[in-house]
């Protein structure tokens, strides 16, 4: 375990006031909210962050850290020294048991389960904290259902009473009609509970990994499906691939490029099953034969045509 | 140790949360969700208590404002309409991607 250093963290100096504290925390959080910032690490720094603003801007736990911090440089291999924390007596409600979730093995280490601190403290019996997973998965998935490993990291406390991270794998059934952003709650598999009372549930909360084919809109699909001038000019069916597999589709004679297609039904399935719209998109051939020119020389000539006179332009 | 099970869970919106079910996802007290669904930030309501029940849609909007309040200790009206802004930020880069105007 590497030592954390927050101040460098948060970019303040020891000297700081809680008040310089909070604002330099604001500062990056701006920075770095997972809402807003395009980095690939931002909830990792998010994480970093709160962590070290958890504890600088706690005076019991900020005298701590710093008679810590005088022995040891960030990065450095670190481990609590046994009653480091003796003579500090944590005054209020502490941390939450969500902190030791989402906060490092170093922080959980120093003012979690690992140290004095915690001891005594848990006697009591209180539900798990509940936990939070975000889940990609294919817009076909959400037809047919799908089976996804999650691994969360779970906090456990060691034969030697230190917290340490413990990989824990689910394999989740994805059920037939889930819905971009709807959540699926697994009872139970959330943080463990506190003296003997029950675990917290665990949130999935679902997302289609982007697919350029499709837009969805709740349970609704659309699609564009391009069809030759023929085609929509004379009607025909066509076989197109859609989510949920290759459907015949009939193209109604006399349609226009932009027609709107709605196939009841065949959208996300649910107790209200969605739409699924396809818009016709017709696409010219090229006229890069002598052949090809010669055909459209004829239709030049042929049809009294003038698609500006149609607009009314 | 890695640990494999099969697990299945429920939808929530076919199955939608109670307050409590809510608040404790949220990790805070009723209180919180309460004031704020009395003040119009969160859900819409009615006005019997027993009778709320909160979607996917109410979980995200609540988890996003009780973070936006945390972290810049925002004044829950302020939370609310970054909360507005971003869910309509979000819902208009959807079209756009939809219509081919943004990559990510």
């Amino acid at each position: 375990m590497e030592f954390k250093d927050y101040y460098q963290l948060l970019g303040v100096e020891k000297t700081a006031t809680t008040e310089e504290i909070k604002k330099a925390y604001r500062k990056l959080a701006r920075q770095y909210h997972p809402d807003v910032s395009k980095a690939p690490d931002a909830e990792e720094r998010m994480q970093e962050i709160n962590e070290a603003k958890a504890v600088l801007t706690d005076p019991e736990k900020r005298l701590a850290y710093d008679q810590l911090a005088e022995q040891y440089r960030s990065g450095q291999d670190f481990q609590p020294p046994p009653d480091w924390d003796a003579g500090f007596e944590y005054s209020g409600r502490g941390f939450e048991e969500a902190d030791f979730g989402e906060f490092s093995d170093f922080f959980a280490n120093l003012f979690g389960q690992g140290g004095r601190s915690g001891q005594g403290r848990r006697t009591y019996q209180m539900r798990g904290e509940d936990r939070h997973a975000k889940v990609f998965i294919d817009l076909a998935d959400a037809f047919q259902g799908a089976s996804r490993a999650i691994t969360l990291q779970v906090p456990e406390v060691d034969a030697q009473g230190r917290v340490v991270s413990r990989d824990h794998t689910l394999n989740v059934r994805i059920p037939r009609g889930v819905k971009e952003g709807q959540h699926i709650r697994l009872a139970g598999q959330g943080s463990p509970g506190t003296g003997g009372g029950p675990a917290g549930d665990l949130y999935l909360e679902i997302h289609f990994t982007p697919d350029a084919r499709y837009r969805v809109e709740g349970r609704d699909v659309f699609q564009t499906v391009p069809v030759a001038p023929w085609e929509a000019a004379l009607g025909a069916s066509i076989e197109t691939p859609t989510p949920s597999g290759v459907i015949k589709l009939k193209v109604p004679a006399g349609s226009q490029s932009g027609r709107r297609l709605r196939l009841k039904g065949r959208g996300i399935p649910g107790p209200e099953p969605g739409d699924l719209y396809v818009e016709l998109e017709v696409v010219l051939p090229p006229a890069d034969t002598d052949r090809a020119r010669e055909l459209y020389e004829t239709m030049a000539h042929e049809l009294a045509f003038d698609p500006r006179q149609r607009r009314g332009g | 140790m890695a640990q494999q099970r099969t697990v299945s869970g429920e939808l929530i919106d076919e199955a939608t949360l109670t307050l409590e079910e809510l608040a404790r996802a949220c990790a805070v007290d009723t209180d919180w969700v309460i004031e704020r669904i009395e003040s119009g930030l969160l859900a819409d309501g009615s006005p019997y208590v027993a009778s709320w029940r909160f979607t996917s849609r109410d979980l995200t909007r609540a988890r996003r404002m009780c973070q936006l309040e945390r972290d810049f200790e925002a004044a829950p009206e302020l939370a609310a309409l970054a909360t507005d802004l971003i869910e309509q930020n979000q819902h208009l880069k959807a079209r756009l991607r939809a219509a081919g105007l943004v990559d990510d």
